[in-house]
């Protein structure tokens, strides 16, 4: 088990290098100044350009560049916003944990509500039935978010006032406790929906298939031959081994929405890192960009890391496994 | 794989290739939502080739009219500055249709050469392989998009550059799937032992019978692209000279209050483009294994 641990992080550290490394190589490509491609399109006075210059050994061989590239990284030095006029890290640690709350909440209400009604497709006795449920989580997956997200503004905040349009609450906030977590709620409220209704329909469509894949396995026809009833064998054989690739998929998902939910994000105005990513794209602000991909990378191989030992720990071939 | 399309076209003839391009089209018409989906990626592409015949109006001249609402004259109604929604929907029908078929494509020949020379031949092609699709991996494909596109540019082309090889690995690591269980197959080693170039073992015994799921993940990556394509242009990062369905979303966010159908008709257009992709996915997977549904059927006995 530790093994496992131990070899998927030897794993993951030469892969968030890699990452580093193709960006290096990516802003080489950028044709003209070296200095404008780091810092994107702003006026840049001559002692900054010497000071860039001299911090990333632009004048040295590619090779010198790339190690003192690299080197910054490990030291926590992820560069300058010109946009924000504040360091990339500063900047990336103030957006981060707006971008897992969101991310958490979205998960926590959407992937049980999937797996209800994947549970219910799955065990649907008519033909008919199920593939009422499966093209409904069809269309369901397939709404874009940004779209989805516009539509419920459109309904919820701008015509029937009951939720903000954007943002992650009040500019000054009085409330304290319990007021203060329901005033967060409120501004959660639509952007949880859009999650509700996006990756809901993802685990719905796994669970739903998994439900199927498990119903046709010999211990369960055996269940049934010993006279245990369809509630019985629901609650101790089918669940259990239904949920488990819903499990590693929505992992694989929540690592990604970590990584920058940008869609949602822009629309609710949510200033999180997706948005982060987006303001900076837009101002051509690549010292931040390549920040936030680098960081993005590295939440996805952290996450997808977890996965992997929850499903080591779950899984008692794979626990065993050497 | 025991469906009866590979195994009636485990022998191929002649026409190897395009006999089971036929057999997977028949398979996706018998199941009822790939039907429905090849339906609506029909009326897509005619609107797409006709969109001047079909579009009343010049979708970048100004009417008279601005912010007038859905009405005989004007179906899906009038943007802020006058231009028709109904003409401009028509023709952003053009650049998603273009972004995800060309994208699609790409992949498929770029993703699929990677796939059978990393499945057939493994070694060093296989690990080659599989250390790109897991960097590719380690980012979603939009942040992936959003990064070249803030470094290079964001003209129509890059863009689709952009977007193939974000989602390429995807069909690269299907293909190699496919072609590492294949490898192991009777007939391509009694094809390899009767000392067949490889160019025909790979292209007439082994690819035919991997068409099934590569054409499903050419469906599912054309939606992804489309969807890429249109977030691009609703963030209003996308190519301004081309209308699309994304950059009219983008534009009808500061008239959300007063005109409603500035979004929801573009965005259903995108939807419907997704779903009915995904419809055909469906279809083929549903026609791969008949079987699916029986189970819950049977439990309820």
């Amino acid at each position: 088990m530790t093994r496992l641990i131990l070899l998927r992080l030897v794993h993951g550290v030469p892969l968030l290098l890699a990452v580093i490394i193709v960006c290096f190589l990516m802003l080489q490509m950028i044709p003209g100044d070296p200095v404008q491609a780091m810092v994107g399109d702003f006026p840049v006075t001559q002692a900054f350009r010497d000071s860039i210059e001299a911090k990333y050994r632009l004048n040295d061989p590619i090779l010198t560049q790339l190690g003192s590239y690299l080197l910054n990284f490990a030291q926590g030095d992820f560069g300058f916003s010109f946009q924000n006029q504040m360091p990339v890290l500063d900047l990336i640690l103030e957006r981060l944990p707006r971008t897992i709350l969101l991310a958490v909440a979205g998960f926590v209400v959407a992937i049980p509500v999937g797996l209800v009604v994947g549970l219910i497709a799955g065990l649907s006795p008519s033909r008919r039935a199920d593939r009422i449920w499966t093209t409904l989580t069809l269309i369901a997956f397939a709404i874009p978010t940004f779209w989805l997200g516009q539509l419920l503004v459109m309904m919820f905040a701008l015509k029937l006032d009951w939720f903000p349009t954007q943002g992650i609450g009040p500019f000054v906030s009085r409330a304290h406790g319990v007021d203060w977590l329901l005033e967060r709620l409120h501004y959660l409220a639509l952007p949880v929906a859009v999650f509700v209704v996006h990756e809901g329909a993802r685990a719905a469509r796994i669970m739903r298939a998994s439900v199927q894949e498990t119903l046709s396995q010999g211990y369960i026809v055996n269940a049934r031959m010993k006279g245990l009833t369809r509630g019985e064998i629901i609650r101790k054989h089918l669940l259990r081994n239904s949920v488990l690739p819903v499990v590693t998929t929505s992992g694989y998902a929540f690592a990604s929405t970590l990584g920058g939910t940008v869609l949602i994000e822009s629309v609710f105005t949510w200033p999180g890192l997706g948005l982060l990513l987006v303001d900076a794209v837009r101002a051509r602000d690549n010292m931040t960009v390549v920040g936030v991909v680098v960081v993005a990378a590295a939440m996805v191989i952290v996450v997808n890391l977890l996965v992997d030992v929850i499903y080591a720990l779950t899984d008692p071939r794979v626990r065993s496994a050497r | 794989m025991t469906s009866p399309a590979s195994s009636r076209s485990a022998a191929p003839g002649r026409s190897g290739f395009l006999r089971s391009l036929y057999d997977v089209f028949a398979q996706v018409m018998a199941t009822s939502h790939g039907s429905f989906g090849v339906i609506i990626l029909t009326i897509l592409t005619v609107t797409a080739i006709f969109a001047p015949i079909i579009a009343p109006y010049d979708p970048i001249a100004l009417t008279d009219d601005s912010l007038a609402p859905p009405s005989w004259t004007y179906l899906f109604g009038t943007d802020n500055l006058g231009h028709d929604i109904f003409s401009m929907v028509v023709y952003g029908a053009r650049s998603s249709l273009i972004v995800g078929l060309s994208t699609a494509l790409a992949s498929l020949l770029l993703g699929g050469v990677m796939g059978m020379l990393a499945g057939y031949y493994r070694g060093v092609f296989e690990t080659v392989l599989m250390r790109v699709a897991e960097l590719f991996q380690t980012l979603p494909a939009i942040i992936i998009v959003l990064f070249l596109v803030s470094l290079f540019g964001s003209s129509f082309w890059l863009l689709l550059a952009a977007v193939a090889l974000a989602i390429w690995p995807l069909q690269a690591r299907l293909v190699y799937g496919q072609f590492i269980r294949l490898r192991e197959a009777d007939y391509v080693a009694a094809a390899i032992v009767a000392g067949l170039p490889v160019r025909h073992v790979i292209l007439r015994e082994m690819l035919p019978n991997a068409m099934q799921p590569i054409i499903v993940q050419v469906a599912l990556d054309a939606s992804i692209a489309i969807l890429i394509e249109a977030a691009l242009g609703y963030l209003g990062i996308s190519d301004p000279n081309m209308v699309s369905w994304g950059q009219l979303l983008y534009e009808a966010q500061n008239f959300m209050s007063e005109a409603w159908w500035m979004s929801i008709f573009p965005g259903a257009a995108i939807c419907l483009a997704i779903v009915g992709l995904n419809m055909v996915a469906d279809g083929l997977n549903e026609a791969a294994d008949p079987k699916s549904g029986s189970a819950s059927r049977n439990f309820h006995d």
